[in-house]
Parts: structure tokens; sequence; C-alpha cells
């Protein structure tokens, strides 16, 4: 097919575009698409444009000018101590409340990444629920893994309703799919109580939950039904609290079966996985499979020793001193070009992204070696 | 004359030993340790690694919020339910390889031990602990320990 045609149909021009044989070079495709995201520097446009990309994607963005773009909100990892524990955490929560009702025009949506509680007890999901209940948007929620394990997701199902679900919206369907609730049983045969149970949930460095991460063959053949009528150049969004790929599964970072999932969806050219869990900016590709990682409005974690995804803009370290550094909650568009954009909102400074290696979040990789934790291997475990 | 002399020394050596009294490295201490060094033994060598490796046990423990570590300890790591591995899991992002150096947010020249009490103040929102106490020893050893093979790079910032 001649790409030069005037009168081709830009959608034409994309389907053909993005066919396995006729891709263009992986290098193109990451800096076409990576320059939509606004994660990307400027460089990368200029870059863009020097190998000739400009036109199409001008064109393309026009010719998909089909519907308006909307707007929707996503909070996540609030990890909520009862109010009189700990007030820094439910200070935070409330402000990133605040901020997304003041959004103008407003969230269509507000979707809950998980990890609302931070040991699932009953007065911190309440606690939640009473702060989320300012915003009288449209809400969605998955759980945490923090949310579910005290009582293995019987306050949270009640409170919020089943994972996993589906809704359509101006043209993407969304999905919130629950990544955290099939661990296998890691606390009867040593007569845990739910506490114990959940204490070790909540240790993301411990040892005795296991890779507890994944989706589960039941799910995977729920979604798979809940895609097989959607048109396969329609946005798709995943909601997901881990990431659906394998970053550093010592701390379940990861999904253990990210692989299948990504063989549900390969046929979608637009999917994009958006995912909580991991408390910093993360981004990667895989295939057609975009995954963005949310921040925490509680605090932030460090880079993984590896396995930082090579796309990853990194943020920067995070002041220790300042409770509000490193966290935040994010603005999300649907383009008119079908494309989702995210946009961080990090307190404590201007710059959410590091520019030189001083800066940088991941900068310790660089002498770093870490070793897993022993006290909890040990006797009685 | 010489074998006397050595017994009185012998002798002296062990009424020193009696009166110290017990402890790890004393009591595998042969007698004649003053006279002349005894190669180490693969028992006394496992020995040392075990003290070693309980106090990273202990502080391990700590690192993670163990509330009854804290008690037989007498400190208060956290009064808002915090925990060191909370933000540094594995002890990442400690960087005991790289200190001393000037600490950005307590603005002096620190030792890892004044950002570790930093820290429990601070963020976590405890109470200081001693600097020469057990319960500091047991949370270095556990934060080197962690980071053991990390490239030393002393004054990184």
């Amino acid at each position: 097919m001649d790409l030069r045609e005037a009168d081709l149909d830009p959608r034409q021009i994309d389907i053909e575009i993005r066919k396995p044989g006729a891709q263009p070079d992986r290098s193109l495709a990451i800096t076409r698409r990576t320059f939509i995201n606004k994660a990307i520097l400027a460089g990368t446009a200029a870059g863009a444009a020097s190998v000739g990309w400009f036109p199409i994607i001008n064109t393309l963005d026009l010719a998909f000018g089909q519907q308006a773009a909307f707007k929707f909100a996503w909070l996540s990892d609030t990890h909520l101590y009862p109010k009189d524990v700990n007030t820094r955490f439910v200070e935070k929560a409330v402000r990133a409340v605040q901020e997304i009702k003041a959004m103008t025009p407003p969230a269509d949506f507000l979707i809950f990444g998980g990890d609302m509680a931070q040991l699932g007890d009953p007065v911190e999901i309440d606690l939640g629920a009473d702060i989320l209940k300012e915003l009288t948007i449209k809400k969605v929620f998955i759980p945490g893994e923090h949310d579910w394990y005290l009582d293995l997701g019987t306050k949270w199902e009640r409170t919020f309703g089943k994972t996993p679900w589906s809704f359509d919206h101006k043209g993407v369907r969304f999905i919130g799919l629950n990544t955290v609730g099939f661990v296998p049983d890691y606390w009867s045969a040593k007569k845990m109580t739910p506490k114990e149970r959940m204490g070790h949930m909540a240790t993301l460095d411990g040892s005795v939950a296991g890779p507890w991460a994944g989706v589960g063959e039941a799910q995977r053949q729920w979604l798979d039904r809940a895609i097989s009528d959607w048109p396969k150049n329609r946005p798709l969004v995943l909601f997901t609290h881990t990431p659906l790929y394998e970053y550093y599964p010592p701390w379940n970072f990861w999904t253990r079966d990210w692989r299948e999932v990504h063989e549900i969806v390969r046929p979608f050219a637009n999917v994009t996985n958006i995912h909580g869990h991991t408390h910093q900016v993360l981004y990667n590709e895989i295939g057609a499979l975009r995954s963005i990682g949310m921040l925490a409005t509680s605090w932030p974690w460090p880079y993984a020793p590896e396995g930082v995804p090579a796309l990853t803009r990194a943020m920067i370290r995070a002041d220790p001193g300042d409770h509000f550094d490193g966290v935040g909650w994010e603005r999300l568009t649907r383009t008119a070009a079908d494309k989702i954009e995210n946009e961080y909102v990090m307190w404590g400074r201007k710059d959410i992204f590091a520019d030189s290696m001083a800066d940088s979040g991941t900068a310790d990789n660089v002498n770093q070696i870490l070793s897993p934790r022993i006290a909890d291997r040990m006797y009685p475990y | 004359m010489r074998t006397r002399r050595r017994a009185v020394i012998a002798g002296g050596a062990v009424l020193v030993l009696l009166a110290l009294g017990p402890g790890p490295s004393r009591v595998l201490a042969p007698p004649d340790a003053l006279a002349h060094k005894a190669k180490h033994t693969p028992d006394q060598l496992a020995q040392f690694q075990q003290v070693f490796m309980e106090q990273v046990r202990i502080g391990d423990l700590l690192f993670h919020g163990d509330a009854d570590t804290e008690k037989q300890l007498n400190v208060i790591l956290s009064k808002t339910g915090m925990a060191c591995a909370m933000c540094h899991p594995f002890a990442s992002d400690t960087h005991p390889h790289e200190f001393p150096k000037f600490q950005e947010q307590v603005q002096k020249f620190s030792t890892l031990r004044d950002m570790i009490n930093w820290c429990i103040e601070k963020p976590n929102e405890g109470e200081k602990i001693d600097s020469d106490s057990d319960a500091m020893k047991a949370l270095e050893a556990y934060i080197y320990w962690s980071n053991r093979g990390s490239r030393l790079d002393t004054g990184r910032h």
C-alpha cells in the first residue's frame, strides 16, 4: 500500500502501520507512541521529526477527532491507618480527594487502584470510604493486597463491589482486574491468625506470602470473554493493582501470569495497562501493551535494584524529610486521537522526572547490591 | 627459671580471665592466649559468624517494626505504625556504603547512625535511640548485611 496516497482513510493507514509485517522499525514505533505520551522529553519529538513521522502523527491526530477528549482520575495506595495512629496518610488522601474534586471540567470518573487500607482493618476501609464520599463523580475500585488479607476480601467486596468488572465509556472499554486475591494458602498449615496472615502480606520484602500477584485462570477466561466483542482497534484500558509485566518479583512488582494476559489482549492495537502498587513513576511497552505506573499518596518506593523498564524516565529521589514529596495522584486523558495520556500530579516539588543522576531515584543502583531478609524465614516460620 | 616465669604469666592470665568474667570472645580464648596466639579453629569462626548473624536477625526484626523486639531493647522506633522496611524493602536506598557524607536532611556531615536516628525521629515519628546502644548496632548490622557486595563509594550524595 502506498501510504502517501492523499485520499486514504488515516485509520486504514494506522492499521496498516501496526500490522506485524508492515510495522515500522521498533525504535520508530517507540518514538512515535511515546512522543504522544506526555512523559517524554521534547528531545524525542525532535527525534520523531527527523525520521519523517511528523506529518503522519498530525494527520492521525486530526483525523481521529471524532470523539471529544475526556479526563478521568487515578488514586491509589493511600495505606490508611486508623486516624488515631497515623494522621499523615489521612492528610494526604484528603488532599488528593480535594484536588480531584477541584478538576475543571470535572473528571468523568475516579478509579481507585487498591491499597486503601494498610492492614485490611474494616476501620481503615471505612475511613477510606469516608474520605472518598466527598467525591460525587462515578467511582470504580480494584483491591490491593493490603485491603484483602485480613478477611480475604469480605469487607472490601461488601463496601466497593466485586471484581473483575468492565464498562464502556465514550468509546473506551475499561476493565478492572483483581491481581491480589489469589495467593496459594500460606497461612493454614502454620495456623496463622488473620492478623498474622495480613502482617506477612503487608510486608513488601517479606518471604512468607510468596509470589502472590496473579490474575488466575478463571479471571483470564473472564477477560477473554469480556473483550471478545470489542473492536480490535478501539482503545482498551486494563486497571490492575500490580504491573502486568515482570519488574521485580521479590517485591511482587509483577503479575505471575502476565504473559498469558498479554496473549489474550494481543489482537488489540491500543491497550493500556494502568497500575499502582509500585509507588513510583514507571513506563513500559511490550508489543502493543503499554503499562503506566501510578504514584501512591502515602509514600514513594525506591526503584528496585534490577528490572526497571528501559523506557521508564526515572522520577526524582524523594526527600524523606517532606512527607508530601514523591507522592500524589494522576489525571488521565483519553485524547481525541484515542490515546490515553497520563499526567502525574506529584506534590512536594515542580520536577517529577530526574534530569541528572544526582536527582534520580535510580541513582543508587550504580553501587547497590541487596539481600532478601532472613528474620521471617527462621523458626517458627 | 624460664618455666616458672611462664607458669606465673599463665597463672596471671587465668586470674585475669576469671576476673573479667565470661563473654563470647573471652570464653573462646584458650588459657595460654597471652603467651602466644592460637590459630583460629573452624568452630571459633562459626561462633563469630553466629554472633554476627544473631545481631543481623535482631536488626532485621527492628527494621521491620517488630513490637516485641522493640520492647525488649527498650526503643520506640515509630509512634505512627511505620517501620523502616516500609520505605526501604531489603534495606534498599539506605546506601550504608556511601556514608559518612554530607547528609542534606541533617544539614551536617553524617555517619550512618546519624541518618538512622534522623529517620527514626522525622519520617518514622519515633524516639531517637542512643548511638552506641545494642539496638543501633543491630540495625546497623542488618543494614550493612543486606547491602553487602555493594560498591564502597563513600561521600556520594
